[in-house]
């Protein structure tokens, strides 16, 4: 793999990925914070939207084309330990490792110090590594997906999966329509009846503090 | 639906994430992900500092090849797509969103700067030990009916989930 291309190639996956995040509205802060309080589900549908997705895509290009699957793992204890380490930092940092990078974009300034904050947690797992891989990071049965333990090929469970899901979806839209979710500043914050004004905004309130 | 809206159905915004998946199994044959790409950074970072960094297996298979640098600059294009985007729609964001203020009471960006860093701390040490985040295992990995993924995932929501809850009701 030519390294130049590699790079050219992210660049603009990552540009329709920012645009995508963007225009969902998924990367704020209020909706992230308030899909996790259970107030609006914007978070779950773009989720499982992108989900139902790629068990269509991966349907198609495993089960026509047979091309290779990259499943992770299964580690319960680097799952389920890691998984709500990760759930408690998205609540407080009110972004996802990926979304943080289109608040930035957007202009929230609270993304940079995010971004920090990653950076030296990837650097304290780094040093972490040798002596958590015995204990948490390692064993467990493998690469295991449900298709393999159902024994139904790849291609009819994720299309089953897909149905399933995208079902879920239309019932949840059709009680929390988007339009609405998306609040009337499309920051994911449904307009309160006594909404603070907000002829303060927060750039004048952190000059003063 | 156009550049110059503010907000997409998030059905077609995510619809286009989902198809993102054919460029990364067929052309970089890997899957979507996002939060390696804090290991590289980091280990680039460290090895200013210490020069043992490139012997650590850990550092090492994530700081060079074409893997590694395609997810940099996949994180560095979301940050030019999403400007690009708020620029043509004109949802310039403030300085910090006012959801800290409703749920935390924190209005200003010194009040929230050390929230925002200890919570991007704890979400990437996180996802590191899960070997991945809402993108790799999220989307990716129950895309592909991974047990390990559909069990980060609950355990995450989970986390998210009562963290979100001991916060004022936004």
């Amino acid at each position: 793999m030519n390294i130049l291309f590699a790079v050219i190639l992210g660049l603009a996956m990552g540009a329709v990925f920012g645009i995508a995040l963007e225009k969902s509205r998924v990367f704020e802060p209020g909706t992230i914070v308030s899909q996790m309080q259970l107030r609006t589900f914007l978070m779950l549908k773009v989720f499982l939207t992108a989900v139902v997705t790629g068990l269509v895509v991966l349907a198609v290009l495993n089960g026509a084309w047979g091309v290779k699957m990259f499943p992770k793992a299964l580690v319960w204890q680097a799952d389920i330990v890691g998984g709500m380490l990760l759930g408690v930092g998205i609540s407080i940092a009110g972004a996802c490792p990926g979304t943080v990078f289109a608040q930035i974009g957007a202009g929230y300034r609270d993304a940079w110090f995010t971004v920090t904050g990653g950076i030296l947690g990837a650097m304290t797992f780094g040093y972490l590594e040798p002596a958590l891989r015995p204990i948490m990071l390692s064993g467990g049965p493998g690469k295991l997906t449900l298709d393999q333990v159902a024994h139904i090929p790849f291609w009819a469970f994720a299309l089953a999966v897909a149905a399933a899901l995208a079902g879920v979806l239309a019932v949840v839209e059709r009680f929390k329509p988007w339009r609405e979710e998306a609040g009337p500043d499309f920051d994911g914050l449904a307009a309160l009846a006594s909404r603070p004004e907000r002829s303060t905004p927060a750039s004048l309130s952190s000059a003063s503090a | 639906m156009t550049l110059r809206d503010k907000a997409w159905s998030p059905y077609a915004a995510r619809i286009l994430i989902g198809l993102l998946q054919i460029p990364a199994f067929l052309l970089i044959e890997t899957a979507l992900g996002t939060s390696s790409s804090y290991v590289t950074i980091a280990a680039h970072i460290a090895a200013f500092a210490d020069t043992s960094v490139g012997k650590m297996d850990y550092f090492a298979k994530h700081m060079y090849g074409a893997k590694n640098l395609w997810q940099v600059a996949m994180v560095i294009g979301i940050v030019v797509g999403a400007f690009a985007s708020m620029k043509m729609s004109g949802a310039r964001r403030q300085t910090i969103s006012p959801v800290w203020n409703r749920a935390v009471g924190f209005r200003s960006l010194s009040s929230r700067a050390p929230m925002a860093f200890a919570g991007g701390f704890i979400m990437v040490l996180g996802a590191r030990i899960a070997d991945g985040c809402t993108t790799g295992h999220g989307i990716s990995g129950v895309a592909q009916l991974a047990l390990g993924s559909t069990v980060a995932v609950t355990a995450m929501f989970a986390g998210a989930i009562a963290t979100a809850l001991l916060m004022k009701r936004v």
